[in-house]
């Protein structure tokens, strides 16, 4: 096993955990039942999906400054994983709307903020793909990634700027019986742990898929990087 | 050379090769009206419903005319390629840029010279100064915004595609608040916001987004 390997079973066998104390340890909720153990994976999730973007908007910024490759790889790396654990997210909280609100959908502050956040990161893994492979690509998809995440803080403030529908803030409002809390932070580090996993798997793939573009296109990308380096 | 002498020259230049060719706010004026033509079908407009779906018409109708009057904006300089010549100048690629979204909005403001007035015709909506004003102020940013995608789309593959997608997602505070705003002026349930905050609102928005492009401008202009 190389430490991808050993990092990815790690973090299989941390959400194994986060499950047991999901479904074992944390009790039954009095009034939504056993639909409220999807809030322990959602509020997770969300906040995996933030740390991704932060890795986008940082690694952009540092591109820009410094013109690293590095840093524009764990930006692409961030931007992938944070759509996942976006769609986990909605996904998840439709599942639990559905009972508790008896609808999937509605148009709160929240719910609309949040999919705008994986529109424009959608749009973001677009730009990568559409934008000639190399500097400019970084250069765009960082912007967009700068701007992008201007609509996290909206997300996450949401629920206090605005009357939602949404539930507000109950872990740092101390609302959680302690055995829920403590299960939510089991699932918070597992989740965030399989994200970070993910990202370094995402970043060796991103490496890989540069030296391969190399090798079969040498002359135009190692012109590129090294015109981007000389900056 | 001075930062606004460059964008004033680069805006009176667009202005001038619009004024030239009267190719692009003719176009759009069309286009507005056509779309509060198609309006009234899809809504099955009265003169009882018109204060609740008139915002949503004005602001559907101004969002895409925008994305077509940015889109358009880099389209002459790609076609001709001088947008490489400006940039070989000693002027500064934030100037230059500053000069292209200055052009670009002012012609998005003729639009809607056409888009309110007609509006006002056609669905007997009031056309007060709080509507004019809330509309100006959310043309700001978004003409900042939408000038900046257009300059990344210019360069890439299937601009036509991308422009909406990155464009439409930021464009959204400025339709929240500024639809409250048209709401509140048109007499329909503005979201209980008064026209000082939703002001206010817009102008933060605008600082927001002038403030981060002309940050980033030179990434995207000078690739």
């Amino acid at each position: 096993m190389n430490r991808y390997e050993k990092g990815a079973a790690a973090a299989v066998a941390l959400m194994l955990v986060a499950a047991g104390f999901i479904f074992l340890y944390a009790p039954t909720d009095a009034l939504q039942g056993d639909v409220q153990r999807i809030f322990y994976l959602h509020v997770s999730s969300a906040i995996a999906a933030y740390g991704c973007f932060a890795v986008v908007l940082l690694g952009g910024i540092v591109y820009l400054w410094k013109d690293s490759l590095a840093a524009d790889r764990l930006a692409r790396a961030g931007a992938v994983v944070g759509v996942v654990f976006t769609t986990v997210t909605l996904v998840m909280g439709m599942l639990w709307a559905k009972p508790i609100w008896g609808t999937y959908w509605t148009w709160d502050a929240r719910l609309t903020s949040t999919l705008v956040l994986w529109i424009i990161y959608a749009g973001y893994l677009m730009v990568r793909r559409l934008a000639e492979p190399g500097r400019q690509a970084a250069r765009f998809a960082a912007v967009v990634g700068i701007f992008g995440f201007i609509d996290v803080p909206v997300v996450h403030f949401s629920v206090t700027w605005w009357r939602t529908q949404h539930p507000g803030p109950v872990v740092i409002n101390d609302a959680l019986p302690s055995q829920m809390l403590l299960a939510f932070f089991v699932t918070m580090a597992a989740t965030l742990f399989l994200a970070a996993v993910m990202i370094a798997i995402r970043y060796r793939i991103e490496v890989l898929t540069d030296e391969a573009a190399e090798k079969t296109a040498p002359a135009p990308i190692v012109a590129q990087s090294e015109a981007g380096r000389a900056r | 050379m001075r930062t606004i002498t460059v964008a004033l020259a680069v805006a009176r230049k667009d202005l001038r090769s619009e004024w030239r060719t009267r190719e692009l706010v003719p176009a759009l004026a069309q286009f507005v009206v056509l779309a509060l033509v198609i309006a009234n079908f899809g809504f099955q407009f009265d003169s009882r419903n018109a204060p609740a779906i008139a915002p949503g018409v004005l602001w559907m109708a101004l969002v895409f005319a925008g994305l077509v009057a940015f889109g358009r904006a880099f389209a002459a300089e790609r076609e001709q390629a001088s947008l490489e010549a400006m940039l070989l100048t000693p002027a500064s690629p934030a100037a230059i840029f500053a000069g292209k979204a200055l052009a670009a909005a002012l012609l998005l403001v003729l639009c809607e010279a056409v888009l309110l007035p007609a509006l006002a015709l056609f669905f007997t909506v009031p056309l007060s100064f709080d509507v004019v004003f809330a509309v100006l102020l959310a043309t700001v940013g978004m003409a900042v915004l939408g000038c900046l995608f257009a300059a990344m789309v210019a360069r890439v593959r299937a601009r036509e595609l991308l422009l909406p997608l990155l464009t439409l997602p930021l464009w959204i505070p400025f339709v929240v608040v500024g639809g409250q705003a048209v709401q509140a002026a048109m007499g329909g349930s503005g979201g209980g916001s008064g026209t000082g905050q939703t002001t206010g609102l817009l102008l933060d928005l605008d600082i927001l987004f002038v403030v981060l492009t002309s940050l980033t401008a030179r990434f995207v202009l000078d690739d």
